[in-house]
């Protein structure tokens, strides 16, 4: 099961599998951003290179207008999938 | 043990489910069943977008013998397709150059030990090995 949404804060949490399946629905939220947003990765326990294509493109979109993704609480299987794909060189991740 | 799937996004919670049950069985940890979420994933995904009209369901096999695991994707009446001859992603280029296409095969190679392709009778046949360390599995009666 996978969830999205914003935070209080204007984070945008996520939770569950972040697979091929879920990707209208994270890109219902995520083509919302204008600004720069932290993305909280602490309840998500899996993503797919789907996962990696809403973050990547919204990440283009918001660069091209002086903004960014924060990617953050990254561990685990989330941590190697972004290290194997060098998500490190275009994101800001802690 | 085996078992088919409709062809469907829908279907990858059953084909998690799957592994799951799989992983259970033969003990195998987190880590490693992440690595197969990830592999089976990507290849189920690629079966789907790349033969989207075909009515056939596609079936996937897992395989544990001693500490090396097998599984196999079997897609019928379908152009060949072989994953070992797409070209890896350019990871090193800058954001605006980056591409998302060609990610998940490149991250498939990365969690499994090796791969391979078949194509006979218009079916394509990709099979994934895994060596399993000590870590990768419990030992409950130790």
């Amino acid at each position: 099961m996978f969830h999205i949404r914003m935070s209080d804060r204007g984070e945008v949490l996520l939770s569950g599998r972040f697979d091929a399946a879920q990707v209208e629905n994270a890109k219902a939220v995520f083509d919302k951003l204008v600004t720069t947003t932290a993305v909280d990765f602490k309840d998500l326990n899996y993503i797919s290179s789907a996962g990696l294509g809403v973050l990547m493109a919204t990440q283009k979109r918001l660069k091209d207008s002086g903004h960014e993704l924060k990617l953050r609480n990254v561990s685990g299987h989330i941590r190697d999938v972004f290290t194997i794909a060098r998500f490190d060189l275009i994101f800001d991740i802690k | 043990m085996g078992k088919t799937f409709k062809r469907d996004i829908r279907s990858l919670e059953k084909v998690f489910g799957f592994i799951d049950e799989f992983a259970a069985r033969e003990n195998i940890g987190d880590s490693v069943r992440r690595s197969l979420y990830l592999a089976v994933d990507e290849l189920f995904t690629n079966m789907i977008k790349y033969h989207p009209a075909n009515a056939n369901d596609i079936t996937i096999v897992l395989e544990r013998v001693a500490d090396e695991m097998t599984v196999k994707l079997v897609d019928r009446d379908v152009e060949p397709f072989d994953i070992m001859e797409a070209k890896d992603p350019n990871l090193l280029a800058s954001l605006d150059e980056r591409k998302p296409g060609g990610l998940g095969i490149y991250l498939t190679k990365n969690v499994v030990d090796n791969i391979k392709y078949e194509y006979r009778d218009r079916t394509s046949i990709i099979t994934l090995t895994k060596r399993l360390r000590r870590n990768d599995v419990s030992h409950p009666h130790e």
